[in-house]
């Protein structure tokens, strides 16, 4: 996955600018902390979930920074829309 | 039949009563409409994050329905002409998780209140 690798080229260079979203463990752990078994379920409910991938501002944060899979970025982004539409976020 | 998440925000100015009657008004619509209501969650009076129609908070309503398209027609027609909701939102389904609650802060706040009594 090309993308894959550029991403943390860019991400080694603003590491200290994005390191206040996400703890350094996260950085060095490539894999996807949503798609692991016991991981939560990505729900617009689940507020709690959501806002740790949302900046203070109320944006979503990209992949590339937090490290979550396509397919889990796809469920989350609509969840989060879903989730400010009803005024929780 | 599908499944869907209905979940309303009523104004913050609604009472408890207008709150039940609320429900019982959607719930019969929807049963008149051959649905079925499998669940329903009272969210209870929440900070809206923005400024909904001029109201700092609102009072979610959820429902976990079991029914086919027309009657979420019907439902919404409905909704929309009720001045005391300021917004509606329904989200189909797969599966409902009928276990988890994410907004029983109820019970959290029985618990501490609890503690607080058996001090006191």
């Amino acid at each position: 996955m090309p993308k894959k690798n550029a991403g943390n080229k860019k991400n080694k260079s603003n590491f200290a600018k994005l390191s206040i979203f996400q703890s350094n463990k996260y950085k060095f752990k490539k894999s996807c902390p949503l798609s692991i078994k016991g991981a939560p379920k990505i729900d617009y409910k689940n507020i709690k979930l959501l806002r740790k991938y949302v900046s203070e501002n109320g944006k979503i944060l990209p992949s590339r920074i937090t490290n979550v899979s396509q397919k889990k970025q796809r469920e989350l982004s609509l969840s989060i829309k879903r989730a400010r539409n009803l005024a929780l976020i | 039949m599908n499944l869907y998440e209905h979940t309303i925000i009523a104004r913050q100015d609604a009472s408890p009563a207008d709150l039940k009657q609320l429900t019982e008004k959607y719930s019969k619509i929807v049963e008149k409409n051959d649905g079925e209501i499998v669940k329903t969650e009272n969210w209870g009076l929440l900070n809206l994050s923005y400024l909904i129609k001029k109201n700092r908070k609102g009072s979610y309503i959820h429902f976990k329905i079991k029914g086919d398209g027309k009657m979420i027609e019907q439902l919404e027609k409905n909704e929309s002409l009720d001045k005391k909701l300021i917004r509606h939102l329904t989200v189909k389904v797969k599966k409902f998780d009928l276990d988890t609650n994410y907004f029983s802060k109820k019970d959290e706040n029985d618990k501490i209140e609890k503690k607080e009594k058996n001090k006191s």
